[in-house]
């Protein structure tokens, strides 16, 4: 009799939530496109204060809303800057805490690991190279990657070239997918997504004259109280913070 | 009325119908086939069948996507097949949507019609036996006709899955305008932009008059049909 | 047509294990519920497959479990009466009749006499074609199962408990046709029962079985009549067949009729005079008497002879009479075989009251 009632005790003491620690909590609502590079220096944190730094990621525009909807967040990084002046808007960021922390370069990927490297320019015959294959992008009227890529197409005078061929994915990882898989031969994804992936092979980086430039706007929000909050926020534009994002690809502004 | 929609908004529309009309009407004797054999079969195997049937169910619809780009694209090994054999190529295309749509809402119909099947007395199917004719024969003259019912429920239900089914699909065959860019592709798409809101509540609200109408349209047959059946 | 069936089979608890001829007519199987019947006809019918076995309809091999030859039911041209109809709920009484004409084997097997119009004509239906199954009674659902089953141009039809789901008025109400349909069709039935009055009135053989044997074979008369076989159908049940003529209508509402031992009269049955009936006489009506007996109501006293006398576990006896050709069981207690000194040779006379031969227990006499 005592064991499955000690193995359901168990099972509950689980499901409980485990009591507030002494030390305080961050809620960090961040961009999924940052995970590899937050997650290193959230651990770094905690290990250093001892605080809990828990952090959701997903697309900008799902966070942005939630938080809008008043999810209880603390830090909010967003991967585009009209989704940061929508949380603005609402009035949900600590005035004088946003800042453009990180920025991205948008890079062309080949399927496979000895493509040859192109020149990004006006002339590239990305057409020619697509043959009837097709571009995978995140969907460019709606996913900032492929806004981006879209514009940079344009202003290169490349997209009514290649607008029939392009595939669009959910967001920029998917697109990666279909390149990586083969499924498409080449796409336009983040050069930090790039990194990550060892199937696919960076032939080329659009200029950064060919599209706004890509940032990554974070901020306090007003719910954050307390001391923690700030140091976690100020951590990621310290020297060892920025090292972590650099290391994933992403340039540094602050 | 046209101006109220964009073109590309219609083609959605258009697509979206097409993509659920071809799901449903491709899977139907897929779904009838599987239904019967998990209502009526005793065969080694059967919970594992039954268990990869409802494995859209569990499975978060990307990861379907994604089997179904690995196993169906152009370089999946049934995808090669299909492409250098017959010229089939789903990646990309709204065949594969049908596909995607189909694949998740097979479930859903593979449910309804097996309860259909198991509620069907055996024991008429025997006497049909007895009076000569084939299990084939007994299937379509006495099985299928009291099935009826179940099966277009099924069918319906299977329909108004493939008309809002999105994630499989973007990730299948991404979201091409025109091509493979259904209903819920581009409520999504709208939602993805600060303002969207209002056009994608346009959309939203064809998707929900098309869901209900197909509803009410099965209930109705359903219930015609069982009236013919019953006799009463 | 005879058919001809072996069967072994093994059973959680039971064993089945048995072999018989059945003749042309009506074959009765007859048994006690769980002896084993309903799995031989399902044998016959292909919807069960037994370990071993051998049947054999006219010649045509159904089962053959040693060659192993096994027709699907759709391939063996058996029609089968269910004890539930078994109607296809979505199809009219005609297209229920209809069915197995999609699928019999056209041409000169189709027997002649056999079309829908003679059938529905034979069975009373009519009146219910374009009618649903669900509409029906459940004797009109019955014949019209009865009549399905026959159009498939069958070899042979097999009935399960056709009646067994019915109360008495349908069974009377059903039980002439299926007398018309022995008489008239010829068709060869296997006739599932373990009711006594259906047997005595529709068969023209009784396999007796008993948890999975076949204890007893015979023409109806011989089997029914054998008190040695009282025991197993009941000793109320108990009772003998006997043929008779009609020889009038007489004016006060009784039927004469000869029995070979002398006359008897009985209510009013509806047959034309130099009729031939049949008529189960219970063993419990009928009473012996050593003098003739005078000053009494009973209108029917026939003189006979014991051929032997059964005595019971209880108080009770049985004891067997020849009639002329025929044979009486007449049912009388121990004190009474004593008191009258009764044993096989001894000529006494037979006390019958007319009306205790009920109206069920009078049917026509097979070909």
């Amino acid at each position: 009799m005592r064991r499955p009632l000690t193995a359901i005790l168990t099972v509950a003491a689980l499901l409980v939530p485990p009591l507030p620690a002494l030390a305080e909590e961050v809620v960090v609502f961040a961009a999924a496109s940052m995970k590899t590079a937050l997650d290193a220096v959230a651990a770094d944190f905690q290990s250093a204060t001892g605080h809990t730094v828990t952090i959701s990621y997903a697309g900008s525009n799902a966070l942005a809303k939630q938080i809008i909807e008043g999810a209880p967040t603390d830090i909010f990084l967003s991967a585009a800057v009209n989704w940061m002046d929508e949380v603005e808007k609402a009035g949900l960021v600590t005035e004088g805490t946003r800042a453009d922390l990180f920025g991205n370069t948008l890079v062309l990927v080949a399927h496979g690991t000895d493509a040859a490297p192109v020149e990004i320019g006006p002339g590239l015959d990305l057409a020619g190279l697509l043959g009837d294959g097709k571009l995978a992008m995140a969907m460019v009227d709606a996913v900032p990657a492929g806004q981006y890529g879209k514009a940079a197409l344009e202003s290169l005078g490349l997209w009514p070239s290649v607008e029939a061929s392009v595939a669009q994915s959910e967001n920029v990882r998917a697109a990666l997918m279909l390149v990586s898989t083969g499924e498409a031969p080449y796409g336009i994804v983040y050069a930090t997504d790039a990194v990550a992936d060892d199937a696919v092979t960076v032939v080329g980086t659009f200029p950064d004259d060919s599209h706004k430039p890509i940032v990554y706007p974070g901020a306090l929000l007003t719910g954050a109280a307390d001391a923690a909050d700030r140091a976690f926020f100020e951590a990621l534009s310290s020297d060892a913070g920025d090292a972590k994002f650099a290391a994933q690809g992403f340039a540094i502004l602050n | 009325m046209t101006d109220w929609l964009t073109p590309d908004e219609w083609r959605a529309v258009a697509l979206s119908l097409r993509v659920s009309f071809w799901a449903t009407l491709v899977s139907l004797p897929f779904g009838l086939l599987v239904a019967y054999a998990l209502a009526r079969w005793n065969f080694w195997g059967k919970p594992l069948l039954n268990g990869v049937v409802h494995l859209p169910l569990i499975l978060p619809p990307v990861v379907t996507g994604y089997l179904l780009l690995i196993i169906f694209g152009r370089r999946g090994a049934v995808g090669q097949v299909l492409d250098e054999w017959f010229g089939v190529v789903l990646a990309f295309r709204w065949t594969g949507a049908a596909l995607a749509a189909g694949i998740m809402a097979f479930p859903l119909m593979v449910r309804a019609m097996r309860l259909a099947i198991e509620a069907v007395d055996p024991r008429l199917e025997q006497a049909a036996g007895t009076l000569g004719a084939s299990r084939p024969w007994v299937f379509a003259t006495v099985t299928l006709p009291l099935i009826l019912p179940g099966v277009i429920a099924g069918a319906i239900l299977a329909f108004a899955k493939a008309m809002g089914e999105f994630g499989a699909t973007i990730t299948f065959v991404s979201n091409i305008p025109g091509q493979t860019q259904t209903l819920p592709s581009a409520i999504y798409a709208f939602l993805q932009v600060p303002g969207g809101e209002p056009q994608a509540a346009r959309l939203v609200a064809i998707a929900i008059a098309i869901a209900m109408a197909a509803l009410l349209l099965s209930e109705w047959v359903a219930r015609a049909v069982a009236r013919r059946i019953s006799g009463q | 047509m005879t058919l001809r069936i072996a069967l072994k089979h093994r059973f959680e608890g039971f064993s089945l294990d048995l072999a018989f001829e059945a003749p042309a007519g009506v074959t009765a199987l007859f048994g006690r519920s769980g002896s084993g019947k309903t799995t031989v006809i399902n044998a016959v019918a292909g919807l069960f497959r037994p370990d071993e076995g051998r049947i054999a309809a006219d010649g045509v091999v159904l089962l053959d479990t040693g060659a192993g030859r096994c027709l699907p039911p759709h391939r063996r041209r058996i029609g089968y009466v269910f004890q539930d109809a078994r109607l296809f709920p979505h199809l009219t009484v005609r297209q229920n009749l209809l069915f197995g004409r999609w699928f019999a084997p056209a041409g000169p097997d189709v027997g002649p006499g056999v079309g829908l119009e003679r059938i529905v004509a034979l069975l009373g239906i009519a009146p219910l074609l374009d009618r649903r199954p669900a509409t029906l009674s459940g004797g009109e659902r019955q014949r019209v199962a009865i009549g399905r089953a026959i159009l498939s141009n069958p070899r042979l039809l097999l009935m399960d408990e056709p009646l067994a789901a019915l109360d008495e008025a349908r069974k009377g109400e059903i039980l002439p046709y299926l007398e018309r349909l022995r008489d008239e069709l010829g068709l060869p039935i296997l006739y599932v029962s373990h009711s006594v009055a259906e047997v005595a009135r529709l068969a023209t053989t009784v396999v007796l079985m008993e948890a999975g044997r076949v204890t007893a074979i015979g023409p109806a008369s011989t089997i029914l009549s054998d008190p040695a076989i009282a025991p197993v159908m009941g000793l109320r049940e108990a009772g003998a067949m006997i043929s008779a003529r009609v020889v009038a209508q007489e004016a006060d509402g009784l039927t004469r009729l000869d029995t070979g031992a002398g006359p008897v009269w009985l209510p009013r049955i509806e047959a034309a005079e130099g009729a031939t009936v049949r008529l189960r006489i219970l063993a419990q009506d009928v009473m012996l008497a050593t003098r003739r007996p005078e000053g009494i109501s009973a209108l029917n006293i026939l003189s006979v002879t014991v051929r032997d006398i059964h005595l019971g576990e209880g108080p009770g006896a049985l004891v067997r009479l020849s009639a002329g050709e025929a044979t009486i069981l007449a049912r009388v207690t121990r004190r009474s075989v004593d008191a009258l000194d009764l044993r096989a040779g001894r000529p006494v006379f037979a006390v019958l009251k007319a009306v205790s031969v009920a109206r069920e227990n009078v049917g026509r006499a097979g070909p």
